[in-house]
């Protein structure tokens, strides 16, 4: 069999990529050289990468998971007729029942990842046959006016999804009412957040619904000249976006009178070029015109004075992807999700200690713990999660015990932590709080543009007591000084950044305080992870005497004779407690304590 | 850096004709040196030099936003580019363990020494590549590599320095490959 008939997709996003996705295609289309192969946006489902959806010519689909050349022949086979279903690989099929695979994306409500994964990113015909671009001809071809745009969003209430959570509506309506020739509309997509991926997926998936949801916006708030400011570290996302605003362009939804209107509309690309802070809107601002990106004092808001001094209107990647569904299915329809003061759905990137990680889209109002554990699988270790980190640097930890907690911006900001962006990283038992919070403020002390002396000075003085602390030296009163500094950071700082720094160790010495004091007082870092108060000894009645860990040791710390395990044992004094002998060790017979 | 050998040779045709296509106003600074560090994999003196010449982009406001940004690097990069990455997800994961083993294969004892003594790789740091779920997560070049314990750096870098024939200058480099 050719193949001929068969429908092939396969998930080419960084990560599907990362995880070997272009081997696989070419080894299926040296099996199925006749099939129609289509290279689509990561779906999300990141814990199963590589996947492959195949539909068979007599309309079967089957969506394949973990496909790498291994078991690739038992799927191959299967669809040749020559094999039995290789059940351990499928994850959903109109042709078996569903398998928990599955769940991952039956218990989600995807609005704003509608084509993610189901289409050919560069591809604009799948778009328009997927419904694109009629958000926007429904409001220049429809005769709604900006007002009317502006209101349909204010029915939705979609509040900014990039963290801070501002009405969009209310945003547009200053930057529609301000004086100016020329206004500008940018689509934030700089997602710095360590451990948050929703815009790429969205920009590298489903790149002509950003570029939809930035006319809808460019033109209720009355700009004319765009720009998408993309990390400079997700070349896929960009080479995609570049190619959606070409061909958007040749087919008349950008550049002038658009579509026959009066409404002209064009957007440039800006690479970013790393730095955390830029996610902040007036430092956003300034990278664009070509400066460092240090924020402004505000007022005057970019919505009247922004970049190059025009009106300035900047939306997440994930607000604007949600407009075209909003205009076509109309705002109350996506107010209805979620609950009073939150609507819509969000997305989380999940990942850390979980079973299934990968993109999640839920409506606003359910419960973390319905995330984590029924969408996410829960603990994959077998030890019980401890805690979850919401929000990245700017969040903060919610413990076990508060995963009832509800998906709503004012419910997670009464925990200390923030809705953030949408990064989700979840801890089991084997790891440490301390050292997260210190992971943090190590993080935002670097990348502190260094304008405001709290967030400057403020955030290494932080740094050095949380380092102190992990190392075993730390005292009650360096904790004490922790939490001195902390309001002190927050009300001195001008942005996002410092306001948000301390929120890390803030949430951490409320719910996790007893860390802290293992590790001042009794020396001790209970997850097992801080390298000064942790030793690595061999357990020599489980050690084979193999010598891996010898060959492993960057300091030739272990010594030992071949097959003999009583002689092996590991140097204190040369010991640096990196971990890679218990990484390498197959019988686990090194004990990191 | 001691790593002379590294340094590139800057045609200023080459300079002259980003400038051309990228402007010469004080909003072309970041896509300038970008263009440069695509094309050498840092910012040379010499093309730093002849952008303050040609454009509007003073000495002080171009070095301001190349010190700013983590993106770019003054100083040469290694024949191969390895990027760990340090997002939340393989931080929590054991990230750190990438370095300390690439670091023990490519013999960098110095902290503060990014690049291998004979100029084959450099070892950069990044904030997030994005790849959460594939967390701990390293790149060699444009080729990611899922799920990796500090074991598995080392041995992807022992092959792929076979492949491209380098030398680790690191202990026991070759003991590894298998």
């Amino acid at each position: 069999m050719s193949g001929e008939g068969l429908l092939i997709n396969v998930g080419e996003g960084t990560c599907g990529i990362a995880a070997g996705a272009p081997e696989v295609t070419e080894l299926l289309k040296k099996r199925f050289p006749d099939a129609k192969f289509t290279a689509v946006g990561c779906v999300g489902m990141c814990h199963q990468e590589v996947m492959v959806d195949i539909t068979n010519a007599d309309g079967k689909t089957y969506q394949w998971g973990n496909v790498n050349k291994k078991n690739l022949p038992k799927i191959v086979r299967f669809h040749r007729g020559e094999a039995d279903l290789p059940e351990q690989l499928l994850i959903k099929s109109t042709d078996a029942p569903d398998t928990e695979k599955s769940q991952y994306l039956l218990k989600q409500t995807r609005i704003v990842l509608r084509n993610v994964g189901q289409l050919n990113p560069t591809s604009m015909s799948q778009f328009q046959e997927r419904g694109g671009y009629t958000g926007i001809e429904k409001v220049l071809k429809g005769g709604m006016s900006p007002e009317d745009v502006i209101a349909e969003v204010k029915i939705a209430n979609i509040r900014g999804r990039g963290g801070a959570g501002f009405p969009a509506a209310i945003k547009w309506g200053f930057a529609r009412g301000a004086p100016g020739k020329v206004k500008y509309l940018v689509c934030n997509g700089d997602e710095g957040d360590p451990g948050a991926f929703m815009d790429r997926s969205l920009l590298e998936g489903d790149p002509h619904s950003v570029v939809e949801g930035m006319l809808i916006a460019a033109y209720a708030i009355g700009a004319s000249k765009g720009y998408a400011y993309i990390r400079a570290e997700y070349p896929l996302a960009v080479e995609y976006f570049g190619k959606a605003m070409d061909d958007a362009r040749k087919a008349g939804y950008l550049g002038n009178n658009i579509l026959g209107s009066d409404f002209s509309f064009d957007i440039k690309i800006k690479e970013g070029a790393g730095a955390f802070v830029c996610g902040e809107e007036t430092a956003l601002l300034a990278s664009i015109e070509g400066e460092r990106g240090m924020p402004r004092i505000r007022p005057p808001f970019p919505a009247i004075k922004g970049v190059f001094n025009s009106p300035t209107i900047i939306n997440n990647v994930e607000t604007l992807a949600n407009m075209p569904w909003i205009i076509n299915n109309g705002g109350q329809a996506y107010a209805d999700l979620g609950t009073e003061k939150s609507n819509g759905t969000k997305v989380f990137a999940l990942a850390g200690t979980i079973k299934r990680g990968g993109l999640v889209e839920v409506p606003m109002g359910v419960t973390i713990r319905h995330v984590l554990e029924d969408i996410g699988g829960g603990s994959p270790t077998g030890r019980p999660l401890k805690a979850v980190q919401l929000g990245g640097p700017s969040g903060g930890c919610i413990p076990e015990s508060m995963f009832d907690t509800l998906v709503d911006y004012d419910a997670i900001d009464a925990t200390g932590a923030i809705m953030g962006s949408g990064g989700m990283v979840v801890m089991d038992s084997k790891s440490c709080m301390v050292d997260l919070a210190r992971y943090f403020l190590e993080f935002t002390q670097l990348e502190s543009c260094g304008k405001c002396t709290f967030c400057r000075i403020g955030t290494l003085r932080m740094k050095e007591l949380l380092t102190k602390i992990c190392e075993g030296e730390g005292t009650m009163e360096d904790i004490a000084t922790l939490e001195e500094l902390a309001p002190s950071i927050k009300q001195a700082s001008l942005c996002g950044l410092g306001q948000t720094a301390p929120n890390p160790v803030q949430t951490t010495l409320e719910y996790f305080r007893d860390e802290y004091i293992a590790h001042v007082k009794d020396h001790r870092c209970p997850g097992g992870v801080c390298k000064g108060l942790i030793t690595h000894t061999i357990i020599q009645k489980d050690c084979t005497g193999c010598s891996i860990c010898e060959r492993y040791c960057p300091v030739d710390a272990i010594e030992g004779e071949l097959k003999k395990p009583d002689t092996w044992v590991i140097d204190q004094q040369a010991c640096i407690n990196c971990g890679m002998c218990v990484e390498v060790c197959n019988p686990d017979a090194i004990l990191a304590a | 850096m001691s790593n002379a050998s590294l340094e590139a040779t800057v045609d200023p045709s080459e300079v002259q004709g980003w400038i051309n296509n990228l402007g010469t106003e004080p909003s072309a600074a970041v896509p300038l040196l970008q263009a440069v560090q695509r094309a050498f994999g840092y910012l040379p003196r010499k093309a730093m030099d002849l952008i303050i010449e040609n454009t509007e982009i003073n000495a002080s406001q171009l070095f301001g936003v190349a010190t700013f940004y983590a993106q770019f690097r003054l100083d040469p990069v290694g024949r191969n580019l390895i990027k760990v990455c340090h997002g939340t997800a393989c931080h929590v994961q054991g990230a750190d363990r990438l370095n300390t083993s690439l670091r023990h294969v490519l013999g960098m004892k110095d902290e503060e020494e990014d690049t291998a003594s004979n100029g084959s790789y450099t070892v950069e740091d990044v904030a997030c590549i994005g790849c959460c779920s594939l967390a701990p997560v390293m790149l060699i070049g444009e080729q990611a590599y899922p799920n990796l314990k500090g074991a598995d750096a080392q041995k992807h870098l022992v092959k792929h320095a076979k492949t491209v024939g380098e030398i680790l200058p690191g202990k026991d480099a070759d003991k590894e490959a298998k």
